[in-house]
């Protein structure tokens, strides 16, 4: 076994976590798949640094939980903020603006 | 967690030439597809109480996988932060918002689906196949020894690096934890407007200077009424209803909601699974435009 | 066991740090750090004032500070926050990243007028308290209420600092950092807006939700590249491109996802689809700053990257950008045609103007980074000033951004209906205006990269596109005003001020471009 295989888990994860946010209709749901993807963007990060042998992916993989954490706050405050106007968490139902 | 990064440490350093020791392959061969059924649980479950806990399978894999790669740092912040502060936070807007909100099997945009899954699995093969061709022969280096101050990895050597090497990208996370704050300040807060507290006495008083329409309370529902509800307005004696029994907050309410949590309560929604349902007019004819638009 | 530990760690040595060269970045953070202090202490009704002349001292001194350090500044640029023993810093002050702080400066100063204005709507723009429910009792009661939520003013110079940021990282990670600060305060205050507030609320989710989706494709191209490279600093990049051992597929594909992330901030087709609906959706002044700042710092970043960091591997990207260009100009040129709402048409007015970005960034000499980076300027100044318009022309219900409320605009207010043909035909293009000498030093600089094929498109879709500025012209000269039309409200100081910034920007970038040109092309990326 090489450290291939834990690349190729997070592109499988990074992928589904993609196909997530294109299908799923629950806006917190899809937030859920996003932060998915950037879990398996880690773990390739702390692969890189594994395969490199030193530890700079590590502190990026760090750094990423930083921000996803920050992200976490504000996308949440944002969805509860129009689940209180609609009742609804579906990204359908935000269908006011288009064409 | 010293004698299990330790004994990571010692699984990773096995076999010489090669660091990837049997210990690791089996963590990986358990928790690998662990972190997939995890993915695949979250996007395949339609509650979404359900993914949230898919997900939580998948980030605890991922913990355990960076500990058995000589992170052992990062594995436990994963655990702690991610599957513990985050997550929960997420299980907990969960609750109060779309606890029961179930995904609705309707498609919106025509196809959209199957394009997507086209996409995912094309995006996936590209992605797997590129990489897994790309990288036959990788070996990985000895890791930095963990409790190795000087050089090591661990804590210490990530604290190193980010005072060095990262120093400005960690003062710019404070601008971005600072945003957090305030998001969660300007989208949540709501001052109070009104005064302090008004004591029964006070109320009494008021009524009776007149800065209310009436002196005594509404009249109930009253002996002729089909319920005891805000909503049921009280019955004159002949059959008509008196209008100052009326609540002026529900009369003000749009009906189509009046309407919609009426459904709820009665429990009709079972039938149409789909919010946008109890609107069934509009919502085909927002479908369809977005068909065209398509 | 630790003690023993932080005993025999050794002392580490501080990065080098030239606080000169990033003090425009560090006043533009610290004013938005004492902006949070002053929400938290100060009484509601003295907020706004001191918000306001907080923000602009800020904005202001950062202005002085980087007139300062220009003024002797090294020849060729420095990187600073360096490591010892590391060959570059995560900071680097070259003559472009000068000249796009300059204009994000510039812009954000703008922005901010049209931000803190109160004049048009009492009370501002922007909702009084956000927490509050739309659509029910409280909020109309609120409607009245006026009072504004304050703590925009920082949101606005983080965002700004981001930009700042964004525009001067020489790693991947710091970009990706600031690309974040400059992200989350624009989803928030993209719900902000005090009319409409579904339309506005709806407009942040989309805007996060794909803003996030597109942030993490930039980040897993930021981990492929650190798989390639070992490194995710700019210059090391570029150098394993020339010598590395690790297989060219991590290179592409950290490219693609890259460049994805940077064309979706730049709202370049076809990653464009948050632009119409956010750009309709947020409150005017917001909608402004994120056209025109946010543009600067993709366009700037995405100009840094590819010269300095991807320049090696140019044969590998420039036919998938070129598609990239003409998809994005032909998407703006053509929807923009259908479009009925103004804010909507200038959405997609920016998406062809990505599009011709997108073509004087790809001509890596350097003629086509100057180039680029005067238009950014000149179509920085000329959107806000556009949008400054949009928010003059209202009715009961707010801003009237339909078409045909504009009709005969020209015969209520035919100075408004001046300026704003004035700007239209700058995006347009038409001579006498920034838009045409950007336009042309874009076009003549891919045309002697040899780029002769996409410059003949870019002309067609420039005529196109033209065509629907055009149609808001007529509509506003030669069409009867409708009965019970729109009224144009007399601004007050701060968005006339922010509306003349922008036209005479306009118009002497148009007649005497020369010192603009000059400074934007008095040297490259520092390597």
């Amino acid at each position: 076994m090489t450290p291939t295989y834990y690349l190729l888990l997070s592109a499988l994860l990074f992928a589904i976590g993609a196909v997530g946010v294109l299908v799923r209709r629950n806006a917190i749901v899809v937030f859920m798949c996003i932060e998915l993807m950037l879990n398996s963007v880690n773990l390739s990060l702390v692969t890189f640094a594994r395969i490199n042998g030193e530890l700079d992916g590590q502190v990026m993989a760090f750094f990423v939980m930083v921000v996803a954490a920050a992200e976490v706050v504000v996308g949440l405050a944002i969805i509860m903020a129009i689940f209180r106007a609609r009742r609804s968490a579906s990204v359908d139902d935000t269908n006011l603006l288009k064409y | 967690m010293t004698s299990f990064s330790q004994a990571a440490v010692v699984l990773a350093q096995q076999g010489g030439e090669d660091v990837v020791g049997t210990g690791e392959a089996i963590a990986f061969w358990v928790l690998g597809p662990l972190a997939l059924a995890g993915g695949l649980g979250m996007i395949f479950v339609r509650n979404a109480v359900h993914s949230a806990l898919w997900l939580v399978v998948s980030m605890l894999s991922f913990g355990v996988l960076y500990i058995v790669q000589s992170a052992p740092f990062l594995g436990f912040t994963q655990i702690i932060v991610y599957t513990g502060a985050v997550m929960m936070l997420f299980l907990f807007v969960l609750m109060m918002a779309g606890r029961d909100s179930a995904d609705s099997m309707v498609e919106v945009l025509r196809g959209q689906r199957l394009l997507a899954a086209l996409f995912g699995i094309g995006f996936a093969t590209l992605l797997v196949g590129a990489l897994a061709r790309s990288l036959v022969n990788v070996q990985a280096q000895v890791p930095p020894d963990p409790y190795d101050p000087a050089r090591g990895g661990g804590a210490g050597g990530l604290g190193r690096l980010v005072f060095t090497d990262f120093l400005f990208a960690f003062e710019l996370t404070a601008a971005l934890l600072i945003v957090a704050a305030l998001a969660g300040i300007v989208l949540a807060y709501r001052d109070r407007r009104e005064g302090p507290k008004r004591s029964q006495r006070d109320l009494v008083e008021a009524r009776f200077r007149g800065e209310y329409k009436r002196r005594s309370p509404q009249p109930g529902p009253g002996v002729f009424a089909t319920g005891n509800s805000v909503a049921t307005p009280a019955l004159l004696p002949d059959g008509s209803i008196a209008p100052e029994s009326l609540s002026e907050l529900i009369e003000s309410t749009n009906t189509a909601r009046l309407i919609a949590e009426q459904d709820r309560v009665l429990g009709s929604q079972a039938e149409h699974d789909d919010s946008r349902a109890l609107l069934a007019g509009e919502d085909e004819q927002g479908s369809e435009q977005e068909g065209e638009r398509k | 066991m630790p003690q023993q530990f932080l005993a025999q760690g050794e002392q580490l040595q501080v990065p080098a740090i030239d606080f000169a060269a990033v003090l425009p970045i560090l006043i533009v953070f610290g004013a938005a750090s004492i902006g949070v202090l002053l929400e938290a202490f100060l009484p509601k009704h003295q907020r706004w004032s001191s918000q306001i002349a907080l923000s602009l001292t800020g904005i202001v001194g950062a202005g002085i500070a980087l007139a300062a350090y220009i003024s002797d500044a090294p020849e060729g640029g420095i990187t600073t926050f360096m490591a010892q023993g590391a060959t570059t810093g995560a900071i680097a002050v070259d003559t472009p990243a000068l000249f796009l702080w300059g204009t994000l400066l510039a812009l954000g100063l703008a922005s901010l007028l049209m931000i803190g204005d109160r004049s048009l709507e009492p009370g501002g723009a922007f909702i009084s308290q956000a927490g509050l429910q739309s659509g029910g009792l409280q909020t109309r009661e609120q409607a009245n209420v006026t009072g504004m939520q304050t703590e925009i003013f920082p949101l606005t110079l983080f965002a700004l600092g981001g930009m700042m940021t964004f525009v001067a990282a020489n790693d991947l990670l710091t970009m990706f950092i600031a690309l974040e600060v400059l992200s989350l305060p624009l989803y928030l205050m993209a719900g902000l807006a005090r009319r409409r507030r579904l339309l506005s609320q709806e407009a942040a989710v989309k805007y996060f939700l794909l803003g996030a989706f597109a942030s993490a494709f930039f980040l897993y191209g930021v981990a492929l590249l650190y798989g390639y490279a070992g490194s995710v600093k700019l210059a090391e990049i570029a150098a394993a491109t020339a010598g590395s051992s690790a297989s060219d597929t991590l290179l592409y594909a950290g490219i693609g996802l890259v460049v994805v992330g940077l064309l979706f901030k730049g709202s370049v087709g076809p990653f464009h689809t948050w632009t119409p609906d956010v750009y309709q959706g947020a409150p005017t002044p917001v909608t402004g700053f994120m056209a025109a700042c946010t543009k600067v710092a993709a366009f700037g970043g995405m100009l840094r990257v590819l010269t300095v960091a991807f320049e090696p591997a140019s044969w590998e990207w420039e036919v998938p950008l070129w598609l990239i260009a003409v998809i994005s100009m032909a998407i703006g040129a053509i929807f923009g045609l259908t479009q009925r709402d103004l804010k909507r048409m200038i959405a997609y007015s920016s998406i062809a103007h990505a599009g011709f970005l997108v073509v004087g960034a790809m001509t890596l000499t350097e003629d086509g980074l100057s180039s680029t980076l005067f238009y950014l300027l000149a179509y920085g100044f000329t959107t806000i000033a556009v949008f400054g318009v949009i928010s003059l022309v209202r009715d009961a219900n707010g801003e009237a951004t339909d078409l045909s409320s504009w009709a005969g605009l020209a015969k209520r207010s035919p100075l408004v209906a001046g300026v704003f043909t004035f700007l239209l035909l700058a995006l347009a293009g038409i001579p006498l205006t920034s838009g045409f000498i950007g336009k042309f030093a874009v076009f003549s600089a891919a045309l002697a990269d040899g780029n002769a094929a996409l410059v003949v498109i870019a002309l067609v879709a420039s005529a196109v596109a033209a065509f629907f500025y055009l149609r808001v012209v007529v509509l506003m000269y030669f069409s009867e005003p409708a009965a019970e039309g729109p009224a144009v409200t007399v601004p007050g100081a701060f968005t006339t001020a922010a509306i003349t910034l922008g036209t005479a920007a306009t118009l002497v970038l148009g007649i005497v471009p020369a010192f603009a040109l000059n400074w934007a092309s008095a040297g490259g990326f520092v390597p």
